[in-house]
Protein backbone atom coordinates (compact mmCIF):
# COMPACT_ATOMS: atom_id res chain seq x y z
CA UNK A 1 0.00 0.00 0.00
CA UNK A 2 0.89 3.38 -0.91
CA UNK A 3 0.78 6.03 1.49
CA UNK A 4 1.41 9.29 -0.60
CA UNK A 5 -0.54 9.23 -4.11
CA UNK A 6 2.14 9.35 -6.95
CA UNK A 7 1.49 13.09 -7.56
CA UNK A 8 2.13 13.90 -3.94
CA UNK A 9 5.38 12.26 -4.13
CA UNK A 10 6.72 13.66 -7.15
CA UNK A 11 5.95 16.90 -5.44
CA UNK A 12 8.23 16.35 -2.58
CA UNK A 13 10.78 14.76 -4.97
CA UNK A 14 10.59 18.20 -6.48
CA UNK A 15 11.10 20.16 -3.86
CA UNK A 16 13.53 18.12 -2.41
CA UNK A 17 16.01 18.83 -5.76
CA UNK A 18 14.70 22.49 -5.31
CA UNK A 19 15.88 22.97 -1.73
CA UNK A 20 19.11 21.34 -2.45
CA UNK A 21 19.97 23.23 -5.45
CA UNK A 22 19.27 26.11 -3.14
CA UNK A 23 21.44 25.20 -0.18
CA UNK A 24 24.41 24.68 -2.65
CA UNK A 25 23.91 27.67 -4.71
CA UNK A 26 23.70 29.92 -1.16
CA UNK A 27 26.97 27.80 0.74
CA UNK A 28 29.08 28.92 -2.45
CA UNK A 29 27.94 32.22 -2.31
CA UNK A 30 28.56 32.62 1.11
CA UNK A 31 32.14 30.66 0.69
CA UNK A 32 32.81 33.17 -3.05
CA UNK A 33 31.57 36.68 -0.43
CA UNK A 34 34.01 35.45 2.50
CA UNK A 35 37.66 35.52 2.79
CA UNK A 36 40.01 33.66 5.16
CA UNK A 37 43.15 34.38 5.11
CA UNK A 38 46.25 33.13 7.38
CA UNK A 39 49.73 34.47 7.83
CA UNK A 40 52.87 33.84 10.29
CA UNK A 41 54.96 36.22 11.09
CA UNK A 42 58.22 34.95 13.59
CA UNK A 43 58.55 37.13 16.15
CA UNK A 44 60.50 37.63 19.37
CA UNK A 45 59.43 36.63 23.11
CA UNK A 46 58.73 40.11 23.89
CA UNK A 47 56.71 41.47 20.50
CA UNK A 48 54.57 44.48 19.94
CA UNK A 49 50.98 44.11 17.87
CA UNK A 50 49.26 46.73 16.58
CA UNK A 51 45.87 46.56 14.87
CA UNK A 52 43.66 49.39 13.82
CA UNK A 53 40.34 48.04 11.91
CA UNK A 54 37.30 49.01 10.39
CA UNK A 55 34.56 46.77 11.37
CA UNK A 56 34.16 43.47 12.78
CA UNK A 57 35.58 40.95 15.87
CA UNK A 58 39.23 40.69 17.28
CA UNK A 59 39.77 37.91 19.40
CA UNK A 60 43.98 38.16 20.84
CA UNK A 61 44.95 34.73 22.26
CA UNK A 62 48.67 33.40 23.17
CA UNK A 63 50.48 30.43 22.56
CA UNK A 64 53.78 28.79 23.26
CA UNK A 65 55.03 29.82 20.00
CA UNK A 66 57.62 32.49 19.21
CA UNK A 67 55.54 33.81 16.06
CA UNK A 68 52.48 35.59 15.24
CA UNK A 69 49.64 33.44 13.39
CA UNK A 70 46.91 36.56 11.92
CA UNK A 71 43.95 35.00 10.29
CA UNK A 72 41.45 37.66 8.63
CA UNK A 73 38.08 36.66 7.94
CA UNK A 74 36.96 39.51 5.40
CA UNK A 75 33.49 40.26 4.09
CA UNK A 76 34.89 42.36 0.99
CA UNK A 77 37.06 40.47 -0.76
CA UNK A 78 38.90 43.42 -2.50
CA UNK A 79 39.56 44.51 1.02
CA UNK A 80 43.44 45.59 1.38
CA UNK A 81 45.25 43.36 4.12
CA UNK A 82 48.84 44.55 4.46
CA UNK A 83 50.27 43.54 7.94
CA UNK A 84 53.41 45.81 8.04
CA UNK A 85 56.59 44.01 10.33
CA UNK A 86 58.67 46.42 12.56
CA UNK A 87 61.46 46.53 14.72
CA UNK A 88 59.23 46.00 17.50
CA UNK A 89 56.84 43.82 15.82
CA UNK A 90 53.63 43.65 13.65
CA UNK A 91 51.47 46.57 12.77
CA UNK A 92 48.20 46.00 11.19
CA UNK A 93 46.09 49.22 9.85
CA UNK A 94 43.12 48.33 7.92
CA UNK A 95 42.04 51.86 7.76
CA UNK A 96 44.88 53.32 6.39
CA UNK A 97 45.03 50.64 4.29
CA UNK A 98 41.59 50.95 2.56
CA UNK A 99 41.19 54.89 2.87
CA UNK A 100 38.94 56.18 0.35
CA UNK A 101 37.02 52.98 -0.03
CA UNK A 102 33.59 53.26 0.03
CA UNK A 103 32.35 49.83 1.54
CA UNK A 104 35.08 47.70 3.17
CA UNK A 105 32.89 45.54 5.30
CA UNK A 106 33.43 43.32 8.28
CA UNK A 107 36.98 42.00 8.98
CA UNK A 108 37.15 39.94 11.69
CA UNK A 109 40.39 38.94 12.82
CA UNK A 110 42.16 36.17 14.75
CA UNK A 111 45.53 36.76 16.30
CA UNK A 112 48.00 34.20 17.93
CA UNK A 113 51.27 35.69 19.52
CA UNK A 114 53.89 34.43 22.72
CA UNK A 115 51.60 35.82 26.09
CA UNK A 116 54.65 38.05 27.03
CA UNK A 117 53.40 40.58 23.97
CA UNK A 118 51.72 43.99 23.76
CA UNK A 119 48.88 44.64 22.38
CA UNK A 120 47.32 48.04 21.03
CA UNK A 121 44.19 47.47 19.32
CA UNK A 122 41.25 49.88 17.41
CA UNK A 123 38.50 49.78 15.50
CA UNK A 124 36.05 51.68 14.79
CA UNK A 125 33.04 48.99 15.87
CA UNK A 126 33.07 45.27 16.84
CA UNK A 127 33.99 43.53 19.59
CA UNK A 128 37.25 42.91 21.22
CA UNK A 129 38.40 40.03 23.06
CA UNK A 130 41.83 39.60 24.92
CA UNK A 131 43.15 36.76 27.30
CA UNK A 132 46.36 35.56 28.84
CA UNK A 133 48.42 38.66 27.82
CA UNK A 134 51.06 39.04 30.16
CA UNK A 135 53.17 41.53 28.51
CA UNK A 136 53.71 45.90 28.92
CA UNK A 137 50.38 47.14 27.29
CA UNK A 138 47.10 46.24 26.57
CA UNK A 139 45.18 48.97 24.80
CA UNK A 140 41.36 47.76 23.64
CA UNK A 141 39.70 51.07 21.88
CA UNK A 142 36.47 50.75 20.24
CA UNK A 143 35.14 54.14 18.31
CA UNK A 144 31.82 53.24 18.83
CA UNK A 145 29.53 49.85 19.88
CA UNK A 146 31.21 46.67 20.99
CA UNK A 147 31.99 44.78 24.04
CA UNK A 148 35.28 44.38 25.63
CA UNK A 149 36.13 41.14 27.21
CA UNK A 150 40.15 41.01 28.77
CA UNK A 151 40.88 38.23 31.00
CA UNK A 152 43.78 36.71 32.15
CA UNK A 153 45.60 39.61 31.86
CA UNK A 154 48.54 40.71 33.70
CA UNK A 155 49.83 43.88 32.18
CA UNK A 156 51.73 46.79 33.91
CA UNK A 157 49.11 49.23 31.74
CA UNK A 158 45.85 48.62 30.41
CA UNK A 159 43.43 50.76 28.91
CA UNK A 160 40.03 49.78 28.05
CA UNK A 161 37.25 52.08 26.42
CA UNK A 162 34.41 52.24 24.10
CA UNK A 163 31.32 54.58 23.55
CA UNK A 164 28.37 51.84 23.72
CA UNK A 165 29.01 47.63 24.81
CA UNK A 166 30.48 46.61 28.06
CA UNK A 167 34.12 45.68 29.92
CA UNK A 168 34.92 43.02 31.53
CA UNK A 169 38.58 42.71 32.67
CA UNK A 170 39.70 39.37 34.93
CA UNK A 171 43.30 40.04 35.94
CA UNK A 172 45.67 41.44 37.83
CA UNK A 173 47.04 45.18 38.54
CA UNK A 174 50.82 45.38 39.09
CA UNK A 175 52.34 47.74 41.79
CA UNK A 176 52.99 51.09 40.03
CA UNK A 177 50.92 50.16 37.16
CA UNK A 178 48.03 52.32 35.21
CA UNK A 179 44.48 50.74 34.92
CA UNK A 180 41.99 52.77 32.90
CA UNK A 181 38.05 51.57 31.94
CA UNK A 182 35.83 53.93 30.35
CA UNK A 183 32.68 53.20 28.61
CA UNK A 184 29.86 55.64 27.76
CA UNK A 185 26.94 53.56 27.77
CA UNK A 186 27.36 50.29 29.21
CA UNK A 187 28.81 48.26 32.39
CA UNK A 188 32.16 47.73 33.73
CA UNK A 189 32.91 44.83 35.73
CA UNK A 190 36.50 44.25 37.06
CA UNK A 191 36.92 41.00 38.63
CA UNK A 192 40.45 41.03 40.60
CA UNK A 193 42.18 38.65 43.32
CA UNK A 194 41.46 39.66 47.02
CA UNK A 195 45.38 40.52 47.52
CA UNK A 196 45.29 43.46 44.79
CA UNK A 197 46.38 47.01 45.84
CA UNK A 198 45.13 50.15 43.99
CA UNK A 199 44.55 53.53 44.02
CA UNK A 200 41.09 54.11 42.81
CA UNK A 201 38.98 56.85 40.46
CA UNK A 202 35.63 55.52 40.00
CA UNK A 203 33.02 57.55 38.44
CA UNK A 204 29.35 56.56 37.51
CA UNK A 205 26.74 59.60 37.06
CA UNK A 206 24.16 56.83 37.81
CA UNK A 207 25.59 56.22 41.36
CA UNK A 208 25.54 52.53 40.89
CA UNK A 209 29.31 51.37 41.76
CA UNK A 210 29.76 48.74 43.08
CA UNK A 211 32.96 47.98 45.22
CA UNK A 212 32.02 44.17 46.48
CA UNK A 213 34.67 42.94 49.06
CA UNK A 214 36.78 46.05 48.05
CA UNK A 215 34.86 48.34 49.85
CA UNK A 216 35.82 50.01 53.37
CA UNK A 217 35.24 52.94 55.39
CA UNK A 218 38.00 54.73 54.39
CA UNK A 219 36.80 54.91 50.98
CA UNK A 220 35.23 58.91 49.93
CA UNK A 221 32.33 59.22 48.14
CA UNK A 222 32.30 62.24 46.04
CA UNK A 223 29.08 64.36 44.59
CA UNK A 224 26.64 62.02 46.76
CA UNK A 225 28.12 58.74 45.70
CA UNK A 226 28.68 59.05 41.79
CA UNK A 227 32.38 59.04 42.65
CA UNK A 228 34.23 56.74 44.82
CA UNK A 229 38.09 57.63 45.40
CA UNK A 230 40.28 55.88 48.04
CA UNK A 231 43.28 53.41 48.32
CA UNK A 232 42.97 49.41 48.66
CA UNK A 233 45.34 47.45 49.45
CA UNK A 234 48.87 49.31 49.13
CA UNK A 235 47.22 51.63 46.76
CA UNK A 236 50.16 51.17 44.43
CA UNK A 237 48.16 50.51 40.74
CA UNK A 238 46.53 53.66 39.79
CA UNK A 239 42.82 52.17 38.60
CA UNK A 240 40.66 54.85 36.76
CA UNK A 241 37.24 53.58 35.79
CA UNK A 242 34.25 55.99 33.98
CA UNK A 243 30.60 55.09 32.79
CA UNK A 244 28.38 57.68 31.76
CA UNK A 245 25.40 55.69 31.68
CA UNK A 246 25.91 52.25 33.25
CA UNK A 247 27.15 50.31 36.22
CA UNK A 248 30.92 49.54 37.92
CA UNK A 249 30.97 46.40 39.62
CA UNK A 250 34.16 44.98 41.82
CA UNK A 251 34.44 41.18 41.96
CA UNK A 252 37.03 39.05 43.75
CA UNK A 253 38.14 36.32 41.99
CA UNK B 1 55.59 68.45 -10.82
CA UNK B 2 55.31 66.05 -7.88
CA UNK B 3 52.82 66.04 -5.29
CA UNK B 4 54.02 68.11 -3.35
CA UNK B 5 54.29 70.80 -5.47
CA UNK B 6 51.09 70.51 -6.50
CA UNK B 7 49.74 70.79 -2.72
CA UNK B 8 51.64 73.68 -2.69
CA UNK B 9 49.27 75.59 -5.60
CA UNK B 10 46.24 73.70 -3.88
CA UNK B 11 45.50 77.17 -1.95
CA UNK B 12 45.86 79.14 -4.65
CA UNK B 13 42.96 76.90 -6.62
CA UNK B 14 40.81 76.89 -3.94
CA UNK B 15 41.05 80.58 -3.40
CA UNK B 16 40.15 81.43 -7.23
CA UNK B 17 43.97 82.67 -8.25
CA UNK B 18 46.30 81.35 -10.14
CA UNK B 19 46.45 81.66 -14.30
CA UNK B 20 44.17 79.55 -16.45
CA UNK B 21 46.78 77.29 -17.57
CA UNK B 22 48.08 76.46 -13.93
CA UNK B 23 44.33 75.30 -13.00
CA UNK B 24 44.18 73.14 -15.96
CA UNK B 25 47.07 71.44 -15.10
CA UNK B 26 46.13 71.49 -11.39
CA UNK B 27 42.74 69.87 -11.76
CA UNK B 28 44.52 67.00 -14.71
CA UNK B 29 46.51 66.20 -12.51
CA UNK B 30 43.41 65.87 -9.24
CA UNK B 31 41.84 63.96 -11.54
CA UNK B 32 44.02 61.29 -11.45
CA UNK B 33 45.60 61.52 -7.81
CA UNK B 34 42.97 60.35 -4.48
CA UNK B 35 45.44 62.23 -1.97
CA UNK B 36 46.14 65.70 -3.53
CA UNK B 37 42.21 65.52 -4.43
CA UNK B 38 41.38 64.84 -0.86
CA UNK B 39 43.83 67.52 0.22
CA UNK B 40 41.74 69.90 -2.19
CA UNK B 41 38.88 68.84 -0.39
CA UNK B 42 39.82 69.70 2.81
CA UNK B 43 41.06 73.27 1.72
CA UNK B 44 37.76 73.63 0.30
CA UNK B 45 36.31 72.49 3.21
CA UNK B 46 37.82 74.78 6.00
CA UNK B 47 37.61 77.91 3.36
CA UNK B 48 33.84 77.10 3.28
CA UNK B 49 33.83 76.86 7.07
CA UNK B 50 35.71 80.17 7.03
CA UNK B 51 33.38 81.86 5.15
CA UNK B 52 29.72 80.65 6.91
CA UNK B 53 31.08 81.22 10.61
CA UNK B 54 33.14 84.94 9.42
CA UNK B 55 32.79 87.42 11.96
CA UNK B 56 31.47 84.32 14.68
CA UNK B 57 34.44 83.83 16.50
CA UNK B 58 35.23 85.44 19.99
CA UNK B 59 37.65 88.93 19.79
CA UNK B 60 41.00 88.48 21.55
CA UNK B 61 40.44 89.87 24.94
CA UNK B 62 42.85 92.55 24.87
CA UNK B 63 43.81 93.12 21.45
CA UNK B 64 47.08 95.86 22.07
CA UNK B 65 48.32 93.51 24.74
CA UNK B 66 48.62 90.81 21.96
CA UNK B 67 50.22 93.38 19.53
CA UNK B 68 52.45 94.36 21.96
CA UNK B 69 53.47 90.52 22.93
CA UNK B 70 54.16 89.92 19.48
CA UNK B 71 56.21 93.20 18.32
CA UNK B 72 58.14 92.41 21.85
CA UNK B 73 58.99 88.98 20.38
CA UNK B 74 60.03 89.69 17.03
CA UNK B 75 62.09 92.99 18.35
CA UNK B 76 63.79 90.41 20.53
CA UNK B 77 64.28 87.94 17.84
CA UNK B 78 65.83 91.15 15.66
CA UNK B 79 67.83 92.08 18.48
CA UNK B 80 69.75 88.66 18.71
CA UNK B 81 70.18 88.36 15.44
CA UNK B 82 71.76 91.99 15.41
CA UNK B 83 74.03 91.28 18.07
CA UNK B 84 75.23 88.43 16.59
CA UNK B 85 76.57 90.42 13.43
CA UNK B 86 78.15 93.46 15.15
CA UNK B 87 80.15 94.62 12.10
CA UNK B 88 83.83 95.96 12.52
CA UNK B 89 83.04 98.99 11.96
CA UNK B 90 79.78 99.67 13.92
CA UNK B 91 79.69 103.54 15.71
CA UNK B 92 79.63 103.60 19.70
CA UNK B 93 76.13 104.22 19.82
CA UNK B 94 75.39 101.14 17.74
CA UNK B 95 77.92 98.95 20.16
CA UNK B 96 76.55 100.56 23.46
CA UNK B 97 73.04 99.04 22.12
CA UNK B 98 74.68 95.97 21.01
CA UNK B 99 76.59 95.07 24.29
CA UNK B 100 76.04 92.42 26.56
CA UNK B 101 75.27 94.07 30.71
CA UNK B 102 77.14 92.90 32.94
CA UNK B 103 76.13 93.94 36.51
CA UNK B 104 77.95 94.51 39.71
CA UNK B 105 77.05 92.56 43.11
CA UNK B 106 75.13 95.14 44.24
CA UNK B 107 73.72 96.29 40.74
CA UNK B 108 72.72 92.78 40.48
CA UNK B 109 70.69 93.17 44.02
CA UNK B 110 69.37 95.71 43.70
CA UNK B 111 67.36 94.84 40.31
CA UNK B 112 66.31 91.47 41.91
CA UNK B 113 64.64 93.45 45.02
CA UNK B 114 63.35 95.68 42.49
CA UNK B 115 61.21 92.92 40.46
CA UNK B 116 60.20 91.40 43.40
CA UNK B 117 58.57 94.13 44.92
CA UNK B 118 56.81 95.08 41.37
CA UNK B 119 55.71 91.37 41.39
CA UNK B 120 54.83 91.19 45.05
CA UNK B 121 52.33 94.86 44.49
CA UNK B 122 51.07 93.21 41.36
CA UNK B 123 50.05 89.98 42.57
CA UNK B 124 48.56 91.96 45.67
CA UNK B 125 46.50 94.47 43.93
CA UNK B 126 45.32 91.34 41.72
CA UNK B 127 44.40 89.12 44.71
CA UNK B 128 42.32 92.11 45.86
CA UNK B 129 40.88 92.46 42.78
CA UNK B 130 40.34 88.42 42.52
CA UNK B 131 38.48 88.83 45.73
CA UNK B 132 36.47 91.75 45.76
CA UNK B 133 34.34 90.24 42.47
CA UNK B 134 36.81 91.96 39.91
CA UNK B 135 34.21 91.28 36.71
CA UNK B 136 37.45 91.47 34.46
CA UNK B 137 39.33 88.41 36.13
CA UNK B 138 39.38 85.14 34.88
CA UNK B 139 41.65 82.27 35.69
CA UNK B 140 43.50 80.26 33.55
CA UNK B 141 42.66 76.99 33.47
CA UNK B 142 39.50 75.12 33.38
CA UNK B 143 36.90 76.96 35.01
CA UNK B 144 34.13 74.83 34.47
CA UNK B 145 31.70 75.38 36.58
CA UNK B 146 33.04 78.96 38.48
CA UNK B 147 30.33 80.62 37.71
CA UNK B 148 27.56 80.65 34.20
CA UNK B 149 29.61 82.97 31.84
CA UNK B 150 32.88 80.66 31.41
CA UNK B 151 31.06 77.32 31.89
CA UNK B 152 29.53 78.92 28.43
CA UNK B 153 32.28 80.30 26.86
CA UNK B 154 34.61 76.91 27.23
CA UNK B 155 31.09 75.45 25.80
CA UNK B 156 31.12 77.55 22.54
CA UNK B 157 34.86 77.06 21.94
CA UNK B 158 34.30 73.68 22.09
CA UNK B 159 31.13 73.89 19.65
CA UNK B 160 32.83 75.87 17.20
CA UNK B 161 35.73 72.90 16.69
CA UNK B 162 32.66 70.44 16.85
CA UNK B 163 30.66 72.10 14.40
CA UNK B 164 33.63 72.41 12.17
CA UNK B 165 34.55 68.83 12.54
CA UNK B 166 30.71 67.63 11.68
CA UNK B 167 30.38 69.65 8.75
CA UNK B 168 33.11 67.10 7.74
CA UNK B 169 31.51 64.36 8.49
CA UNK B 170 28.13 65.32 7.03
CA UNK B 171 29.93 65.65 3.61
CA UNK B 172 31.35 61.91 4.22
CA UNK B 173 27.90 60.34 5.49
CA UNK B 174 25.90 59.87 2.52
CA UNK B 175 28.59 57.52 1.61
CA UNK B 176 28.56 55.28 4.51
CA UNK B 177 26.78 52.24 4.47
CA UNK B 178 23.15 52.64 6.45
CA UNK B 179 24.69 50.34 9.23
CA UNK B 180 27.76 52.49 9.95
CA UNK B 181 25.47 55.57 9.52
CA UNK B 182 23.26 54.04 12.21
CA UNK B 183 25.85 52.99 14.46
CA UNK B 184 27.91 56.65 14.83
CA UNK B 185 24.55 58.56 15.21
CA UNK B 186 23.20 56.34 18.33
CA UNK B 187 26.93 56.39 19.79
CA UNK B 188 27.02 60.34 19.10
CA UNK B 189 23.49 60.30 21.22
CA UNK B 190 24.65 58.80 23.79
CA UNK B 191 27.96 61.48 24.16
CA UNK B 192 24.86 64.03 23.70
CA UNK B 193 23.40 62.44 26.88
CA UNK B 194 26.06 62.85 28.84
CA UNK B 195 26.82 66.24 27.52
CA UNK B 196 23.18 67.31 28.27
CA UNK B 197 23.35 65.33 31.55
CA UNK B 198 26.44 66.79 32.87
CA UNK B 199 25.28 70.50 31.89
CA UNK B 200 21.71 70.10 33.71
CA UNK B 201 23.81 69.46 37.12
CA UNK B 202 26.25 71.91 36.41
CA UNK B 203 23.21 74.20 36.15
CA UNK B 204 22.30 73.12 39.76
CA UNK B 205 25.37 72.59 40.86
CA UNK B 206 28.02 74.91 39.50
CA UNK B 207 31.24 73.53 41.51
CA UNK B 208 30.57 70.11 41.09
CA UNK B 209 33.72 68.35 40.40
CA UNK B 210 32.06 64.88 38.82
CA UNK B 211 30.06 66.66 36.34
CA UNK B 212 32.90 68.94 34.96
CA UNK B 213 35.00 66.05 34.65
CA UNK B 214 32.10 64.27 32.61
CA UNK B 215 31.41 67.22 30.63
CA UNK B 216 35.15 67.71 29.96
CA UNK B 217 35.58 64.25 28.77
CA UNK B 218 32.38 63.99 26.80
CA UNK B 219 33.52 67.43 25.29
CA UNK B 220 37.00 65.43 24.55
CA UNK B 221 35.03 62.67 23.18
CA UNK B 222 32.67 64.14 20.79
CA UNK B 223 35.46 65.68 18.89
CA UNK B 224 37.84 62.51 18.91
CA UNK B 225 34.88 60.99 17.62
CA UNK B 226 34.30 63.27 15.27
CA UNK B 227 38.01 63.39 14.18
CA UNK B 228 37.71 59.38 13.64
CA UNK B 229 34.81 59.25 11.55
CA UNK B 230 35.72 62.71 9.19
CA UNK B 231 38.03 60.37 7.10
CA UNK B 232 36.07 58.19 6.27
Amino acid sequence: MKLFSSATRNWVKSFSVFLLLALTVGAAHLASAQQKVSRHYPAGKNVRLELKNIAGTITVETWARDEIRVTATMDNRKVNFNPRQTDAGLVIDIAADNRGKVDVGDMNFKIELPARSSVDLETRSGQITVSNIQGDLVRAHIWTSGDITLSGINAARVFATNTTGDIYFDGEFSSGGTYEFKSGKGNITLRLPANCGFRLVATAPTKEIKMGPFWHPGMKLVSEGRRITGDVGDGRASVTVTNYQGTINFLRR
Amino acid sequence: MNCEQYQELLSDLVDGFGSGEDRNRIESHLSGCVACAEVRDDFVAIAGYCHEHRGEYDAVPNERALWLRISNTIEAENAVRAKESVPSGASSWFRLMNRSWQLSFGQLAVAVAAIVLVVSIATVASMKQLYSGGSNVRTAGPTIGTNNISLDDRYRQQKQAIAYWKDRVELNKARWNPEMRDTFDRNMTVIDTALNDSMKQLTQNPHDPVSEDILNDALNDKVALLKEFADL
